[in-house]
């Protein structure tokens, strides 16, 4: 029981921790000087998910910040329209500013 | 009063052609008067000082227009307020200035007077602006942007790839191209609008 509401509380808190600790001017800056926007929304459908739907995609795992920086990092292939094509890593080469993206994208 | 008693005296002793011409070429300037200050009126109301007049509009979304592509960019090419949100064509621009008309009831009445108001009207004022360009295929847009004069070897492959398959999908301009002027509302998008066509 304790195990289950310990787990409840890290699924509740997880995304106003990330909140607290992103900066948002930065994050929106480097999305956007990034081209992230062309594909993504914040909450609204393009041919990428929302950061919104990412959010809760990765609600409550463990793993989330660990995934999504693979994902922003190496440039896996992705589907769009039945086509593959490579994914974009954001224009900076700076890891602290990486991360306040990935902090932005599971604190919407 | 001397003028007007004369002009009675001559309009009494003059032919019905003669008079028939007065009043003819009188129309003529009085229409020409007003249809110069009508078309030097609507332009007024077109100008980025008339757009941010109230502080509805300079506070919000001309603070965040500020500083976007739109606004400064490499050609010094500007698209201000009317150039997006007012079409260019005679005949739907005096209608969408009728319609805007009915907007300063709202700026009397006060509705979105602070940032709390304007913020909890965002998503709604957002959506009224993509039903409409959904409606027009962007036409706002496309007074700018004509998709015939695109050159795709200056378009990334991303971009290509993208706008080749636009009109299968039925996508116009804004579905894709939203918030990159003014903040996006928190919300669904243009995409997921449902238009009802009247």
């Amino acid at each position: 029981m304790r195990t289950l509401l310990a787990v409840a509380a890290l699924v509740i808190a997880m995304p106003a921790a990330y909140a607290q600790n992103v900066d948002v001017g930065a994050a929106e800056a480097l999305a956007k000087k990034s081209g992230c926007m062309k594909c993504h929304s914040v909450t609204a459908k393009k041919d990428g998910p929302s950061f919104k739907a990412t959010a809760e995609k990765y609600k409550g795992k463990p793993d989330a910040e660990a995934a999504l920086y693979k994902h922003l990092t190496t440039h896996p292939t992705i589907k769009i329209d039945g086509k593959e094509e490579k994914h974009e890593s954001p224009k900076t080469t700076s890891d602290a500013e990486i991360k306040n993206l990935i902090a932005y994208i599971l604190s919407r | 009063m001397g003028w007007w008693a004369n002009l009675q005296q001559r309009c009494r002793t003059c032919s019905r052609v003669t008079l028939g011409a007065g009043v003819l070429v009188l129309a003529l300037v009085i229409g020409a008067v007003m249809l110069t200050a009508g078309a030097a009126g609507l332009a007024w109301t077109n100008t980025e000082q008339f757009c941010i007049g109230c502080h509805e509009m300079k506070d919000n979304v001309y603070a965040e227009f500020k500083g976007t592509i739109h606004d400064v960019n490499r050609s010094g090419v500007r698209a201000i307020c009317s150039n997006c949100h007012v079409p260019h064509e005679p005949w739907p621009l005096i209608k969408r200035k009728m319609r805007a008309s009915f907007e300063l009831w709202g700026h009397f009445r006060g509705v979105i007077d602070t940032k709390e108001k304007f913020e909890k009207k965002r998503y709604e004022l957002a959506t009224r602006v993509w039903t409409r360009m959904k409606e027009t295929d962007s036409l706002e847009c496309r007074n700018c942007h004509h998709d015939n004069a695109f050159d795709p070897d200056k378009q990334s492959e991303k971009a290509k790839a993208r706008h080749s398959t636009m009109k299968d999908k039925g996508l116009t301009c804004i579905d894709c191209h939203f918030g990159i002027a003014h903040h996006e509302p928190d919300g669904p998008g243009p995409q997921e609008l449902r238009l009802v066509k009247q």
